[in-house]
């Protein structure tokens, strides 16, 4: 123990690292570490004090001529000429509406304060996402008010230089020309793939008319339905619907189901990682087990138990040598099938017995586990993993294959239809498709021959520019429609919160106009609806938001001779070397696949496994980065090995730094005749061959919040596949700078997020208490050390201190807290997702401040997830390639004995009554002492008016533009908007948990009149009418959580969920030793491994990762340093 | 030798002195008037839109406040009524009043012959809906500062009666701005809501007053009755800054 103090800070190459820099201990990353604010965030930007006086001394001046501006102005109050019924000014109202999208409807309740959508929730009446809601609709409400949307219908005139200037016609005017237009015959409509019942039933009028549909979307769910179907000899096409509430072995074939490359996030986060809550060691038997077979790191790879990294290309490969394995442990008799699976797969001796254990742990559990492959990958590996879950007696059980209309005809056909002069009229709706498939289609060509283009899009993008027309897309938030979720099992609506707030049309709107019928979409909802209603109120059902249907599942298919008749030798993939790479495409966190890109809250929320923030870069394997760094010297993606050595000393030559920021090298990706050219990122867990490239940046036809954001990766795409091999790269010897945030606040060497294994924490559920500094030097709690929870939290003793902390219990105070709040976060349920992150954003009008001010170190989120990698022993040098990932939210602790409280010098920051860390803005003056003294840099610094001024004029200041007003709609009234030069953070939504004391105390003091019949005065109300029931307070990132690891309630209270997760053995203090004493803490991670695996480990890395550097006496090779 | 200074220069020190003490006078007048609390615009009284009385309407007629300002039990707002509610009398008291001029225009809108339909001529922007018209640009009086959470709903359902904040508005012709609604205002209540506790019937019952024995002044009567209700409701108002400040 007393050892460990003597050699607090021994490099030993083992410890548990945060980013590649980290890992480097490059000079950047120590400065960063020694700061708490990155150089130059506290320095003013190229102006000198002597200037900066003189400004100072005119400002003096000219207030004195502004004293009249002390006056309030006069302000009015504008009420309604005649007041709409149930419409109480100052209380929100909720709709049920839903955000449609290509991965199905996702039923929402928004709220709206006077006619003003501001927050997105889920809509808990449809249970599998149980009132979550993921980042994308978190963030679509910002769309609504986005100065960059197409604020009208426009008409496109081309000048000379070739450049398009878009001149506002009314959309009345463009209806009547399109409705001309489509009389004359040979018109098609583009459109992206949609989930909409409404859409599906105008469809259906259209093609009576002649009116031909085509359907493109870059991030491709339905192809592989569709070929599944087909190779089935079904007339449908076939959904893979997971329904892991019951798998207890999951194995993924490069399938992302937890995160944005799939369809099903939200229900299958809540289905899966529920199977993952160990409250008592008697669950850690029964917790579920994740194996992941990918290329990429994808989320659903950071919560797997056992990662093995396979090419995309590779994996019909692996998903053969799987079935084999399946079927010669099953002892299935049918031969031929085992031996033509043979022919196809191939691997590696690790690869097999990784595959052979994990099969026979898949075969252990019969009918509760579950084979799910990718979307992205070819039919072939659909159907091996279908007969696979239906070996496995899967189907019906832990997956259901659904029948849906198979998907519309593709956009090569639609281009050579135009090219023959079959289509001369083209609208298209929605979507971005002239962007996404201009690697392999010439539209250039096609246009000319197109005699008339409408573009029905919510902005004026890549895919206008060849319309003669832009009619203006109403937001989902103006329109009225009715869609399916993804899993078909409900019927949602999409009910306007808001009348358009520009002249803009519904899709639904205009393909009625174009069938001739010309209704308004409110009236083909309410008629659509009836079909399905027998009767059913129409108005019951907008207000519950949700209508129960049943899919057609299928079961009995047998896949056997389709299997047969895969030819290997087509299938096969050659090997991969590095002049034969693989890139996979995948969908950007921040932009999908483009629809995000100019939406600021998704831009600067970080992408949760790279942490890029306004950027999307190139990911590549650490090996193929050793291998590219030989082949080129001086490229400067990686530490130099002389950095790590065993003394900590930091070679002066390191890779390439820009004020602490490695500057990433820019190489041209070629495959084929097609290239790119993009910045590299070296990530850990990528599959040695495997670049992964995503789309959505590097738009050209954008807002101002998407330009120049990122690489456009959408040159390489094909109709066929996203994963495309044959890939060469070469530097260009250039270099940019990504805005990642992983460096800051980096928390290393200490025991953070605690892990154990099942085993481990059957056998000691108290682990994570003995882990950490506290274990030895615990809270000081004194004489009150064995206190509940309850008692502590109340009270506040001050261990043996002199000093008395102020007494909050009824008896001793007059200024007594009802309730002590607190917080836990389940490590064990945390997947990733940052929906949380923008959730917040939303809730507390937390301003976006642009990548330049990101790179300063400036963002302003109130959560953040940290993302901390561990891996098994390696030498100092090598990035490791196999990681285990453990993510952490941290926002705002609320310390009971707040460290940032104690250094504000005009008590700006105070703890409330009931145990809220409060900040009072109005009182703050920006010494941001607090910020230095917060051991968890949770506070954030408005270091410019972001809410007023636009973000690319900050410096200029008053002299700048203001902001667009029209963001000015999206905030919260409840949240006070900062201004410039103060601090803020995490306030447990405060504004919450008034708002619901006041309503408990309302309806209290209410029914005390009724029950009494007089005036109440003589009736008693006690503790338990006023206290707010537990579970009626949720915080935005609570209610945001699809697998409610965010759990907020009352402390004080012995029998409200959060306390019960408090006792929980589990439950530890983030740096608790500080004796700051959160009221958030975290449950220790338990991770589920099976020790038959071949890269089994006695306990999670960064756990070991701790011991080694706590205990280094353990270790024989550091002995030689004490 | 000459003198250096001419004669006025005798004075100028005097003079000096008188105007830095009249300098700091007009600084420290200022200061006490302009930036603190007490500097609250107690006595302001814009000039109204349309001249309702209050002391008329709420007094004199015995209209309870709640009636026009329908919110206040519910809403962090006591909300300033529509032209609705004051035409749901005036259609037909005073119909014709000029003076009610703008409220008739707030409230009948596009609807220019007053027959409650809506009719083609009338449709003047062609929405086929019936808009209201202009609404009354009425003049705030009170105004708490943006970063002021004040909630209606739990003062005035805890016993809490408006003429806390607003005085006696059931006196008042034209309203003004009564109390100063200042921090320290808040606080005086929040740390001794006895003095303001009453029973609840008598919450828009602006001219109420506690009643004890004729000996005790009302004062100690009201404290008293207020301590009662204090006890008995669990009234403990918060303190700290997040009661008011989000």
């Amino acid at each position: 123990m007393i050892k460990e103090a003597e050699q607090p800070n021994l490099p030993s190459g083992k410890e548990y690292w945060k980013s590649l820099d980290s890992l480097a201990e490059t000079p950047g990353f120590k400065e960063w570490v020694s700061r708490e604010f990155p150089e130059g965030a506290s320095m003013l930007e190229g102006v000198e004090r002597r200037s900066f006086v003189k400004l100072m001394a005119a400002s003096f001046g000219l207030a004195g001529l502004g004293m009249t501006g002390c006056r309030r102005p006069e302000h009015v109050i504008l009420p309604y000429g005649k007041s709409p019924e149930e419409l109480i000014p100052g209380v929100p109202a909720f709709y049920a509406t839903s955000h449609p999208t290509g991965r199905g409807f996702q039923p929402l309740i928004v709220e709206s304060h006077q006619g003003r959508p501001t927050k997105v929730e889920g809509n808990p009446s449809y249970l599998p996402y149980g009132g979550s809601t993921d980042v994308y609709s978190q963030a679509s409400v910002l769309d609504l008010y986005d100065p960059d949307r197409a604020q009208g219908s426009f008409e496109r005139q081309t000048l000379k230089s070739g450049v398009n200037r878009w001149k506002k016609v009314s959309t009345d005017s463009v209806l009547a020309s399109v409705f001309d237009e489509a009389g004359k015959g040979k018109v098609a409509i583009l459109a992206n793939r949609s989930h909409s019942l409404l859409r599906e039933s105008l469809k259906k009028k259209l093609a009576s008319s002649g009116i031909l549909w085509f359907e493109h979307d870059a991030i491709d769910y339905f192809s592989a339905e569709n070929k599944l179907g087909k190779s089935l000899g079904s007339a449908k096409a076939l959904r893979a619907v997971p329904n892991l509430s019951s798998a207890k072995r999951v194995l993924s074939l490069d399938n992302d189901f937890l995160g944005n490359r799939e369809s099903n996030e939200l229900s299958n986060s809540r289905a899966f990682m529920a199977g993952r809550k160990v409250l008592k060691p008697s669950d850690a038997k029964r917790m579920n087990r994740l194996y992941v077979a990918e290329a990429d790191l994808s989320r659903t790879g950071g919560v797997a138990d056992h990662r093995l990294r396979v090419e995309s290309s590779q994996m019909i490969g692996f998903a053969s040598l799987v079935a084999s394995e399946l079927l010669s442990k099953l002892g299935n008799p049918d031969q031929s099938l085992r031996m033509h699976l043979k022919n196809i797969r191939s691997f590696t001796d690790s690869q097999k017995e990784w595959a052979s254990e994990a099969v026979a742990d898949l075969i252990g559990n019969p009918k509760n586990s579950v084979i799910l492959a990718g979307s992205h990958l070819p039919a072939e590996v659909q159907l091996i993993a279908y007969e696979m879950n239906r070996l496995l007696g899967a189907i019906g059980s832990t997956i259901n294959y659904i029948e849906i209309e198979p998907s519309a005809e593709n956009i090569r056909s639609l281009a050579s239809k135009i090219s023959d002069g079959s289509v001369e009229r083209l609208v298209i709706l929605g979507g971005n498709p002239v962007y996404q498939s201009k690697g392999f289609i010439d539209w250039e060509n096609l246009s000319q021959k197109l005699k008339f283009v409408v573009r029905l899009g919510a902005s004026i993008d890549e895919s206008s520019q060849i319309a003669d027309f832009h009619l203006g897309q109403s937001h989902y938030l103006e329109s009225w429609d009715l869609g399916k979720t993804w899993d078909q099992s409900s019927i949602v609506p999409v009910q306007p919160l808001i009348a358009p707030l520009f002249d803009t049309i519904s899709e639904a709107s205009l393909l009625s106009h174009l069938a001739g019928e010309k209704k308004d979409d409110h009236s083909l909802t309410e008629d659509l609806y009836s079909q399905y209603s027998n009767g059913a109120n129409f108005k019951d059902f907008l207000r519950l938001g949700v209508w129960t249907t049943k899919p057609v599942s299928v079961s009995s298919l047998d896949a056997t001779q389709a299997l047969l008749s895969i030819k290997p030798g087509k299938v096969k993939a050659p090997k991969l070397t590095e002049d034969n790479l693989e890139v996979v495409i995948i969908p950007d966190f921040h932009a999908h696949d483009g629809q995000y890109a100019n939406n600021g809250w998704m831009q600067e929320c970080p992408d949760p496994i790279s942490k890029l923030t306004w950027d999307n870069a190139l990911l590549i394997s650490p090996v193929l980065a050793k291998i590219l760094e030989s082949k080129h010297a001086g490229l400067g993606l990686l530490p130099k090995p002389t950095m790590l050595n065993k003394n900590g000393q930091v070679a002066p030559d390191v890779a390439q730094f820009d004020g602490g920021k490695q500057k990433a090298p820019v190489v041209t990706v070629k495959v084929g005749k097609k290239s790119i050219t993009a910045p590299l990122y070296v990530q850990p867990g990528l599959a040695d061959f495997t670049l992964v490239a995503t789309l959505g940046h590097g738009r050209s036809n954008v807002g101002r919040v998407g330009q120049g954001t990122g690489y456009d990766a959408t040159p390489l795409l094909s109709d066929e596949s996203l994963v495309l091999t044959g890939v060469t790269l070469a530097p260009t010897g250039n270099f940019e700078i990504l805005a990642n945030v992983q460096e800051h606040w980096s928390m290393e060497g200490r025991a953070i997020v605690r892990e154990a294994n099942a085993d481990e924490y059957a056998s000691d559920p108290g682990f994570a208490s003995h882990m950490g500094a506290e274990s030895h030097s615990p809270p000081m709690w004194g004489k009150d050390q064995g206190k509940s929870l309850q008692d502590k939290a109340t009270t506040t003793p001050r261990g043996n201190s002199a000093y008395e902390h102020p007494d909050h219990t009824y008896e001793k105070s007059d200024v007594f807290g009802l309730h002590q709040w607190g917080m836990t976060i389940d490590l064990n349920q945390c997947t990733g997702c940052s929906a949380c992150v923008v959730a917040c954003q939303s809730e507390n009008n937390i301003p976006v401040v642009g990548k330049d001010q990101v790179l300063r170190g400036r963002e302003m989120h109130w959560i953040r997830l940290d993302r901390y990698f561990s891996s098994s022993p390696r030498d100092g040098a090598d990035i490791p390639s196999d990681v285990q990932v453990s993510f952490q939210g941290v926002a705002c602790m609320h310390c009971e004995t707040a460290p940032c409280e104690s250094v504000c010098p005009v008590n700006a920051t105070v703890h409330d009554e009931e145990g809220l860390n409060a900040m009072a803005y109005n009182r703050c003056v920006g010494t941001r002492y607090c910020a230095n003294n917060c051991p968890y840099k949770v506070r954030r610094f408005n270091f410019f008016d972001w809410n007023k001024r636009k973000t690319d004029e900050l410096y200029q200041g008053p002299l700048g533009s203001t902001n667009d007003n029209l963001v000015d709609m999206s905030k919260n009234p409840d949240v006070t908007v900062r201004m410039r030069g103060v601090m803020e953070k995490c306030t447990y939504c405060t504004q919450r948990i008034q708002e619901s004391k006041i309503r408990t105390k309302v309806k209290a003091q209410r029914s005390a009149k009724l029950s009494t019949g007089e005036d109440g005065s003589s009736l008693k109300l006690g503790h338990s009418d006023l206290k707010v029931p537990d579970g009626t307070i949720k915080t935005a990132c609570q209610q945001v959580c699809p697998t409610e690891a965010i759990v907020f309630g009352d402390v004080s209270d012995p029998l409200s969920e959060v306390s019960k997760l408090k006792s929980n053995p589990r439950d530890y203090s983030v740096l608790g030793y500080l004796n700051t004493r959160p009221r958030t803490t975290f449950l220790a991670k338990v991770r589920n491994p099976n020790n038959r695996m071949p890269d089994f480990a006695g306990s999670p890395h960064s756990s070991r990762e701790y011991h080694d550097k706590a205990h280094p006496s353990h270790h024989g090779d550091l002995d030689s340093a004490h | 030798m000459r003198n250096i200074f001419p004669r006025w220069s005798n004075t100028v020190p005097v003079k000096v002195i008188v105007s830095l003490g009249m300098l700091g006078g007009a600084v420290v007048a200022g200061v006490t008037y302009y930036a603190t609390p007490k500097y609250t615009r107690v006595g302001y009284q814009p000039t109204q839109p349309v001249s309702y009385n209050h002391a008329f309407h709420a007094g004199e007629l015995g209209i309870d406040c709640r009636y026009c300002h329908h919110g206040v039990e519910e809403s962090s707002h006591a909300n300033v009524p529509g032209a609705n509610v004051c035409m749901s009398c005036h259609l037909n008291v005073k119909a014709d009043s000029p003076l009610l001029e703008p409220v008739r225009l707030s409230y009948f809108g596009e609807d220019s012959d007053k027959d409650g339909k809506l009719s083609e001529e009338e449709d003047l922007n062609g929405d086929g809906i019936l808009n209201a018209g202009p609404s009354i640009p009425w003049v705030r009086v009170h105004k708490a500062p943006d970063y002021v959470y004040f909630n209606h709903a739990v003062h005035v359902n805890r016993g809490i009666s408006c003429v806390e904040c607003h005085g006696r508005v059931d006196q008042m012709v034209e309203v003004h701005h009564d109390k100063h609604l200042s921090m320290a205002f808040c606080l005086d209540c929040h740390r001794n809501p006895e003095k303001a506790l009453r029973p609840l019937n008598e919450v828009t019952n602006l001219s109420w007053e506690a009643k004890g024995d004729d000996e005790v002044d009302p004062l100690i009567a009201q404290v008293h009755a207020g301590l009662e209700l204090k006890e008995n409701w669990g009234v403990h108002p918060p303190l700290s800054c997040t009661g008011c400040h989000r």
